[in-house]
């Protein structure tokens, strides 16, 4: 899920040190990862039945998407897959929009790897499988601070991944009820959703001026592309944009809190 | 119409692409450090990826279409929240289709 209480932590290749202890993926922590989030879960689930009600709405059948909430787990790449959901099928669009809505996923990766990469390969699996925003954000508060149980991680991607599941079929089956879902709006939820989590992303111009300037390439290349691809161009305009513009000279970077 | 196998072999390549990017960050870690400029690159893409989607979305649609997403950035805004953004949004367009038909 990607929820905008966080971003993803910029320089984190400056932040990665040598950890003292020897990092675990213990049952212990992954009971501790999912009761920590107990409360954190509860705002996924009107996104996940929104999607669950959205997905129906776009012509997915009940195990279509069902099957895509359990698989991806990851809420806003699951809506722009819908969007494009047309057959034919456009694989190859759909693929690279998942790819770069869930690019921060890569981010994420990368500041907890200092951690993760102590396990076993098959605990690193593990500890990884159901990395998100949400449990990634209380994960790494607390190793940095010394706990060494990567459990945490897989325990709140489990209770996060649980919730997503059960509020997708609640919503399906909504969805699958409901007769005129445009009287209840259902048809932008997806643009509102993004549009929010935009806003929420956007602080000063050296996060607003790559958005500015994908919403411009979307919108000039709509006409000449086909489906998705102008939201894949803009995607890459956007992240060059960010890449090049000049750097701030700020100390030890860390993931912050937007609102 | 999408078919169901068709439909299944897009969900499967679209979980195997967002597992590449759960376990490719630190996968990458053990061999480069992941550069600043990446980070940034990556960053970047992932908002206007979403930005993006929204405004092909409005130019696709009509008034109905821009005033709820307006009203849900507004709402952002003001409030900070996805959830009641999302909701207002709802209200509009679904206010909307009620009184034009």
């Amino acid at each position: 899920m990607d929820l905008p209480e966080t971003s993803p932590p910029a320089g984190s290749s400056n932040t990665s040190r040598a950890t003292s202890a020897p990092v675990t993926l213990t049952y212990e922590g992954v009971v501790r990862g999912a009761r920590r989030l107990v409360p954190v879960s509860v705002f996924v689930i009107p996104f996940g039945i929104a999607y669950g009600v959205a997905a129906i709405e776009a012509g997915l059948t009940v195990d279509q998407a069902i099957a895509m909430s359990a698989f991806m787990f990851a809420g806003a790449s699951q809506f722009a897959a819908i969007d494009l959901w047309q057959g034919p099928l456009p694989y190859l669009s759909l693929a690279l929009v998942v790819l770069a809505v869930n690019a921060r996923h890569l981010i994420l990766g990368a500041a907890i790897s200092p951690y993760v990469n102590q396990l076993p390969p098959g605990r690193w699996f593990l500890a990884l499988c159901l990395l998100s925003d949400v449990n990634f954000a209380d994960s790494y508060k607390l190793m940095k601070t010394g706990y060494r149980d990567a459990g945490l991680i897989l325990g709140g991607g489990l209770l996060m991944w649980v919730t997503w599941l059960a509020a997708t079929i609640v919503g399906v089956f909504a969805g699958a009820i409901a007769t005129n879902l445009d009287y209840l709006g259902v048809d932008v939820v997806m643009a509102a959703f993004f549009g929010a989590l935009t806003v929420g992303s956007v602080s000063g111009w050296r996060t607003g001026l790559p958005v500015l300037v994908a919403c411009g390439v979307a919108l000039l290349t709509m006409p000449l592309l086909p489906s998705g691809w102008n939201i894949i161009a803009a995607a890459l305009a956007g992240g060059v944009v960010g890449a090049f513009l000049p750097v701030e000279e700020k100390g030890d970077r860390e993931p912050t809190a937007h609102g | 119409m999408v078919d169901a196998s068709s439909a299944y072999l897009a969900i499967g390549l679209m979980a195997l692409v967002t597992l590449g990017t759960r376990i490719g960050g630190a996968y990458v870690m053990r061999f480069v450090p992941l550069s600043a400029r990446v980070e940034r690159f990556l960053e970047a893409m992932s908002s206007s990826v979403l930005a993006a989607i929204v405004v092909t979305f409005v130019a696709r649609g009509s008034l109905r279409e821009l005033s709820a997403v307006a009203v849900a950035i507004l709402v952002m805004v003001a409030i900070r929240s996805p959830v009641w953004a999302m909701i207002a949004a709802m209200a509009v367009a679904g206010g909307w289709s009620m009184l034009a038909g």
